[in-house]
């Protein structure tokens, strides 16, 4: 029996606290398409794409509709294309490429993940194709997202990807300089990628996953602040782990939104279900922050002393409220920081708050990596490969995802302001401290080694 | 009066002043007539209270002295009880067929008509209430008039239509309305 208070709160949660499906992602293998002619395997993309997405856009508004919660994106994750277009030559990946785009604008979808490659152990042909035709393939498409894993627990680092994952950032950045390098916001560096990931620009479909499949994003950072601001209001005595009470409650219940969705979506696509991704994403709205949480938790400004502990609270109170509403929980999942995302952390950024060390030090509590920064673009690529490299180390060394989307802006400099527009939203420029220092470390090349606790058997 | 085989229902309703005692009564009379409560339901308005419940007549028991007695009872302890003899068909639920259960959420200034607003509505479409529940609601700062309608809509009837003209009365009457599907409620409160 329901109270007519709980219908109350929950229509509050959805009207006014920008709760939302924040994506549905429709994986789609592409392994059946694969083959020696481009012009082939173009053909086979764009018809299977059409042929199993096709509904997926007018699918999720109906669902959307019948339960009064927004879905606010609808996306593909593909194959990674590496592998599809294994013995293609390299010019033919650009081909494959607008062919996806193409694919994705006639179903009507925001973005198609998988333009990429897992190279946590050395290259294929394909794989080193994909990766120097990125900065191309960014620049010359609308929809594509391109995602490069350089490293795993079990690999350890891949430090020539990595060295040309430094390169390929700068030149996309060069090569969308019309756009403040917006070409980077679709690329995504990783470690440990997850084979299941929801989100943009790192989604793509692992080869576990079935020949179609439904994976689900929630999001509700603006519903856990209220939250936190009622409970703190009443004026009760409320302790960090009270706080996290009512962080993992509050979790629960957007997780079960997206478990319901998800279920229905599946069902009506007659596609299975795979998992939610319970991550705290934000957008740019005031109200549906991350940085804003941490302020309700008591710190002035996101960046300050006590960011990181108070990011290790609200990312595992997050995993924890959410694993128990889903039985299939995957992707990211926990607590995103991306800072043009985020205009509380943007603004953290511009007054000095929040520096780039910080930043990284908190990516090693919280769910994604260095996300959505914009750098100035003065900076040279092997500083930004040993950036990589030291996200790609947090996230071998403690068994996690870790993901980098660095945005060099060509012609800015701290201070200023990159304009990336809608979610992307905008972000104040943050300094890259001793840069010009790291070339030779990277020089060196070849295989950072797995650490020991990977011998885990 | 009962025949073998065939049990004899009445429905009791009761209105009143709220105070201990009430159901007490109540029962009281129907146990006398070896009745058998099956299914009650009781709320308090405003100071007001008001009951129903289903009852089964047990062997040998009197239609007539039940009235009489209640009659009695309401006189005494200033009460409206209302009798009605029911057939066992009486007892099925409403047949809504097909339908899936959704829930309406009206809110805003309190107004007159807003009750007549809606239902006009789910009326015209021949859609029943299963449950309704209306009261002021403190939200923070403001203070709002709330109605929660559970409703079963016919699988035959596109919901989105309905929540449209739903949408544009509610904009006539100064207050905001939502339909949702009731699984979503379900989904967010229940373990």
């Amino acid at each position: 029996m329901l109270s007519s208070e709980e219908i109350i709160r929950t229509v509050e949660m959805l009207k006014n606290e920008n709760l939302d499906v924040r994506t549905v992602t429709l994986g789609i293998s592409l392994r059946d398409c694969a083959g020696p002619s481009a012009e082939d395997l173009c053909g086979r993309i764009r018809q299977k794409i059409r042929k199993h997405a096709r509904n997926l856009v007018s699918t999720c508004d109906r669902v959307a509709d019948k339960y009064g919660i927004p879905i606010v994106n609808k996306r593909l994750a593909v194959t990674p294309i590496a592998a599809v277009a294994e013995s293609l030559k390299r010019e033919d990946y650009v081909t494959v490429a607008r062919a996806l785009d193409q694919a994705a604008q006639e179903v009507g979808v925001h973005f198609v993940g998988g333009y990429s490659a897992l190279v946590q152990k050395g290259f294929t042909k394909g794989d080193l194709h994909l990766i120097h035709t990125i900065p191309e393939v960014l620049s010359g498409t609308e929809r594509v997202c391109a995602s490069v894993n350089v490293a795993s627990t079990r690999a350890g680092i891949n430090m020539d990807a990595v060295s040309l994952m430094g390169r390929a950032i700068k030149e996309t950045s060069l090569r969308t300089a019309d756009r403040d390098g917006f070409g980077c916001a679709k690329l995504v560096v990783f470690a440990n990628m997850p084979e299941d990931n929801p989100f943009m620009a790192g989604a793509y479909l692992g080869f576990g996953e079935p020949e179609c499949v439904i994976n689900v994003g929630v999001s509700g950072p603006g519903v856990v602040k209220k939250e936190l601001e009622r409970a703190i209001q009443s004026g009760r005595k409320l302790t960090l782990g009270d706080l996290s009470e009512i962080i993992k409650k509050t979790s629960f219940r957007v997780t079960r939104v997206g478990e319901l969705i998800a279920r229905e979506v599946a069902r009506e696509l007659d596609v299975s279900f795979g998992i939610v991704d319970l991550s705290l994403a934000p957008t740019p709205t005031v109200g549906d922050s991350v940085g804003e949480i941490l302020q309700c938790l008591g710190l002035e400004s996101i960046g300050v002393p006590g960011s990181t502990a108070a990011l290790a609270l609200l990312n595992d109170a997050v995993k924890k409220g959410g694993a128990f509403a889903s039985s299939s929980v995957g992707g990211l999942s926990g607590a995103f920081i991306p800072v043009s995302e985020d205009l509380n952390i943007s603004q953290a950024v511009q007054k000095g708050y929040l520096s780039l060390e910080k930043l990284e030090a908190m990516t090693a509590v919280c769910s994604v990596g260095l996300d959505m920064i914009a750098i100035p673009g003065k900076v040279d690529a092997d500083t930004i490969a040993a950036l990589l490299a030291d996200e790609m180390a947090i996230g071998v060394v403690n068994h996690k995802t870790t993901g980098v989307r660095l945005i060099p802006v060509p012609g800015k400099d701290v201070g200023d302001k990159a304009v990336f527009g809608g979610l992307f939203g905008e972000a104040y420029i943050i300094e890259v401290r001793n840069a010009n220092r790291s070339s030779n470390f990277i020089r060196f090349g070849g295989r950072i080694p797995a650490p020991l606790t990977s011998l885990n058997n | 009066m009962s025949q073998e085989g065939q049990k004899a229902w009445v429905a009791v309703t009761v209105i009143g002043r709220d105070r201990p005692g009430i159901v007490a009564n109540v029962s009281g009379v129907l146990y006398h007539h070896r009745c058998s409560i099956e299914e009650l339901s009781q709320t308090v308005l405003r100071g007001q209270f008001a009951m129903i419940l289903i009852a089964s007549l047990g062997e040998g028991a009197a239609l007539r002295s039940l009235r009489d007695e209640f009659a009695e009872l309401s006189r005494n302890i200033d009460l409206d009880i209302n009798l009605r003899e029911l057939k066992s068909e009486d007892l099925a639920p409403y047949p809504a067929g097909e339908s899936e259960p959704f829930i309406i959420t009206v809110r805003g200034e309190d107004r007159p008509g807003l009750v007549f607003g809606i239902t006009e509505v789910l009326a015209e479409r021949g859609i029943n209430i299963t449950n309704l529940g209306a009261r002021v609601a403190l939200l923070g700062q403001r203070s709002e008039y709330i109605q929660v309608f559970e409703v079963d809509i016919p699988k035959s009837l596109d919901y989105s239509l309905l929540k449209e003209k739903l949408r544009r009365r509610g904009k006539e009457m100064g207050v905001s309305v939502d339909l949702q599907h009731k699984d979503i409620f379900r989904a967010i409160n229940q373990i």
